[in-house]
């Protein structure tokens, strides 16, 4: 995940840190207005827009269930910072909608499987009404199986699929292997599932592939996911300032580098240098107009700037020798004090916060605000409305898939309610303790209750962090700050397949930025590789989508 | 109805046709293959299993290898039969990507090299340690130094990788050390030029010990009487290791050797995975990742199938390569005609 866009395969080690939740209501609005109809070709290529779009996305019924502590803004998530005691939590489903039929579902997952029967699945079995059969895989190394699985004739009933995974002939997969879910949400017909109407339109757009409504997303914040942080209580103490522009920010590193004390200025900071140099998102967001012209990310001048930026760094040794060999999780360096700087999803700032805290009660750390990388205001692009969905197969009959979607409902609660609580924190004694407004997981909770069932729906965006308020003031007030900078890139918002001829042509790219700012090949071995793009496929696929552009409108709103 | 004891020891016990056997010749080429089954039918059924498993997990998956010469998309149907039937054919036009593909070209270069390395700096080491360890140690430090030997051959790569990391790297122990004498740090684990010693420096550390173990067996079962015999008539230690110890481990050593050309073009795979960042794909890419990375990552099944294909028809023309050379040095090699 670059911080405006989804990401590529090998770059969902980021999630991995982070316990996902859910994203976007203030950028979520919908997004829709006539544009001009679907593009041709393969069935699961090009995307859909106009009134096509209209007729199949469910309504929105926005949720009044609670009034967040800080309320969203600028694309910002709502903010949590109490809970409440179980008996004043609300209800969002009165009802038990599951019909108990036997749900096979394959997710990812970052941690070990609490494995079948254990008493926080058999909790949430019995609130939905269904039985899930979890094939939770290893979130690291999901893309994988996911392409194995779906190639097979035994597709489990639900797959979550994120939108990193999409490479190859993944959508391909997508648009033969599962159902189309819009007979049972597009319209008013969602509103017999009141959480999965309260999910803002945006995201349910770019849960719509080959012309059907197929997914169940899990909405996310307008703003990047990906965020520089830095150790507030070290900068404190040392008396550091925080940078404003590429230039303090070397400088600074040159001040906090000291490699004998076994202290390294930062991580690698390449996604936050695509931000500090305004660099476009990645595909299918990766085009700006120019004169007229479509000019892709890679080649802009700011990305070449932004790796030239980034190789300093590297070239200069404040990066940690750990980071330059991507061995091991950075960010447990960056709490343990080793890198000052580094840059992940945001989630990381609770996760990081809460366990540190255990042990050492003042470990503070902040994020800091983009700039532009002279100084001024960044250009930030807007992240998109959701970027991991649910799929169920097309092969499930409709008492299965309406046990899926009973399930989805009930994921989809938002903060403040008794099924929130129950997904979110396991049950009261077991897995988790709330003492003077104070909720904490337990060990058992912390063994049991992963965020497997997060990624079937989740509510609109929102971070609560009861225990660490701080954390949660934080993270909001972060996000207020960037939304106020964010644009949007062209196609925003939009679902789009690239025909597969073109599915191998983006892939040296990662490699070849790895290589350059660790220093391993050239700069100038870039312009080559974008002169191969170019003449391999990239002018094709410039004009393939050009042709969508002027079918289809600049974005979807 | 059931046949007399004598009958059934009659046809257990067949007598080979007198006339076939000639002194000197090879008798079994020779009885008829009906003969054969019957005698052989015991070990024939106790080998019925692993056939099965062989034909089931390699034989029959072989013929997936069609992909290779289709525009294979394993999910426009619900299963992999259907998906063959219904994928284009595009003839030899993967084959062709291949030979223009500059990648390609790169990861076999470094298959190669780092083949050629392994062979040179691996393969020596087991046999020397078995020879040091059988010669030199004394019999109840032995069973001690082969355990520790052993050890790492049972920790993951990952694990292996990670311990590397912590000792080489450049936030290492060695590095660190280093730095708080004054002197420069190093980092071993993101030298692209250094990778290939890196790699079979790692596989030493944790395989060497393990392949002692062939090589100890086969020196175990020299007579002792050899040793004392030679040592009365005179022989020194050397002359001993050379005129007895060193022939002893010679068909050991050539079937290995052979195995492991016929292996040349798998030289790790999840050992340079796990450090393909660190280096690089540039110093680190081999055929295995390659494939995984065209095929699996990034799902272009058909193109790597068609360089699976390549790198099997070149495994086993090495292997029927070495065998013919081991042949010709007098040894058995894998099999014989």
């Amino acid at each position: 995940m670059t911080p405006n866009s989804p990401s590529t395969p090998s770059r969902r080690r980021f999630l991995g840190s982070s316990v996902v939740v859910a994203a976007a209501v203030g950028g979520g609005m919908p997004l829709l207005a006539a544009c001009g109809g679907g593009s041709g070709g393969s069935k699961s290529e090009g995307t859909t827009t106009g009134k096509k779009l209209k007729d199949i996305l469910p309504a929105f019924v926005p949720s009044e269930a609670v009034t967040p502590d800080i309320p969203a803004k600028n694309g910002s998530a709502a903010g949590f910072t109490t809970a409440l005691p179980a008996g004043q939590l609300a209800v969002s489903v009165p009802r038990k909608l599951g019909q108990g039929s036997e749900l096979s579902i394959m997710a990812p997952l970052w941690g070990t499987s609490p494995g079948q029967g254990n008493p926080y699945w058999t909790a949430m079995d019995e609130a939905v009404g269904v039985s899930v059969k979890w094939q939770n895989q290893d979130g690291n190394t999901y893309g994988q199986k996911l392409g194995a699985v779906l190639a097979s004739s035994s597709v489990p009933d639900a797959v979550v699929v994120p939108g990193w995974e999409l490479g190859g002939k993944i959508p391909s997969a997508i648009a033969n292997k599962f159902a189309d879910l819009g007979p049972y949400l597009s319209g008013d017909k969602v509103k017999d599932y009141p959480n999965l109407a309260a999910v803002p339109t945006g995201a349910w757009q770019r849960a719509v592939f080959a012309g059907k409504l197929r997914g169940l997303p899990m909405p996310a914040e307008s703003t990047p996911n990906i965020t520089p942080f830095y150790r507030a209580d070290v900068f404190e103490e040392k008396g550091y300032e925080v940078p404003t522009t590429t230039r303090e920010f070397y400088d600074l590193c040159k001040e906090i580098n000291a490699p004998k004390s076994k202290v390294w200025a930062c991580g690698d900071m390449t996604w936050s240098a695509y931000v500090f140099f305004g660099v476009l998102p990645e595909k299918p967001y990766y085009w700006k107009l120019v004169d007229g012209k479509l000019v892709n990310r890679y080649e802009t001048p700011e990305y070449l700037e932004a790796l030239e930026w980034s190789r300093s760094l590297y070239s200069a040794g404040f990066v940690h020798p750990d980071a330059k060999a991507e061995q091991g999780d950075l960010g447990t360096t960056f709490a343990a004090g080793n890198a000052l700087m580094y840059n992940a999803d945001i989630s990381d700032w609770y996760g990081k916060t809460a366990v540190q805290r255990l042990d050492n009660p003042d470990f503070r750390m902040g994020a800091m605000d983009f700039f532009a990388h002279d100084g001024g205001a960044p250009v930030i692009y807007e992240a998109s409305p959701s970027n991991i969905w649910c799929f169920v197969s097309k092969k499930a009959d409709k008492k299965t898939v309406e046990d899926v979607l009973a399930l989805a409902n009930y994921t989809a609660a938002p903060y403040g309610t008794k099924e929130q609580r129950l997904k979110a924190y396991g049950l009261e004694g077991t897995h988790h303790t709330l003492k003077d407004g104070v909720l904490a997981k337990t060990e058992q909770g912390n063994n049991q209750v992963f965020a497997t069932y997060e990624y079937i729906a989740t509510s609109a965006p929102f971070r609560a962090y009861p225990d660490h308020p701080d954390v949660a003031k934080g993270v909001i007030e972060w996000q207020q700050r960037q939304g106020a900078h964010l644009k949007k890139p062209l196609f925003f918002g939009m679902q789009i397949q690239e025909p597969t001829r073109f599915t191998e042509l983006n892939a040296q790219f990662e490699d070849l930025e790895k290589d350059i700012v660790r220093g391993r090949r050239k700069v100038g071995d870039m312009q080559q590789q974008v002169s191969d793009w170019k003449t391999k496929g990239g002018d094709k696929l410039r004009d393939w989508y050009k042709k969508l552009l002027d079918e289809t409108g600049e974005s979807a709103s | 109805m059931s046949l007399s004891t004598q009958d059934r020891r009659a046809r257990d016990t067949p007598k080979p046709p007198v006339t076939t056997r000639a002194a000197g010749d090879r008798p079994v080429a020779k009885l008829p293959l009906r003969y054969r089954l019957r005698r052989d039918r015991t070990l024939i059924l106790m080998t019925l299993p692993a056939v099965a498993l062989l034909l089931v997990f390699a034989y029959v998956p072989l013929a997936g290898n069609v992909v290779a010469f289709q525009d294979y998309d394993p999910y426009i149907a619900d299963n992999a039969f259907e998906a063959i039937s219904q994928s284009p054919w595009v003839g030899f036009e993967w084959f062709q990507q291949m030979v223009n593909d500059r990648l390609f070209w790169s990861a076999l270069r470094n298959t190669l090299v780092i083949f050629l390395l392994q062979l040179t700096l691996f393969f020596p080491v087991p046999v020397l340690l078995a020879l040091f360890i059988n010669s030199f140690v004394r019999p109840r430090v032995r069973a001690v130094a082969q355990a520790i030997l052993y050890l790492p051959h049972f920790f993951s790569w990952v694990l292996v990788v990670t311990v590397f990391q912590q000792m080489f790297g450049g936030a290492g122990l060695i590095a660190q050390t280093l730095r708080e004498h004054g002197h420069e740090g190093f980092d071993l684990m993101t030298d692209p030029g250094l990778f290939k010693f890196l790699i079979t420096f790692e596989m030493i550390w944790k395989d060497a010990g393990w392949g002692v173990i062939v090589f100890l067996a086969a020196l175990a079962s020299v007579s002792p009487d050899l040793y004392e015999a030679s040592a009365m008539d005179g022989a020194n230690r050397w002359r001993r290791m050379w005129h007895i110890t060193l022939p002893a481990l010679r068909p050991v050593v050539a079937l290995l050797l052979v195995l492991q050309v016929g292996n040349a073009l798998t030289v790790g795979f999840e050992q340079i995975l796990l450090q393909r960042t660190a280096v690089g794909p540039g110093a680190s890419e081999v055929l295995d990742t390659y494939v995984w990375n065209v095929g699996i990552t990034n799902g272009g099944f058909s193109y790597a199938a068609a360089v699976g294909i390549v790198k099997g028809i070149f495994g086993l023309l090495l292997v029927l390569g070495a065998n013919k050379i081991a042949h010709l040095m007098g040894e058995q090699g894998v099999y014989k005609k």
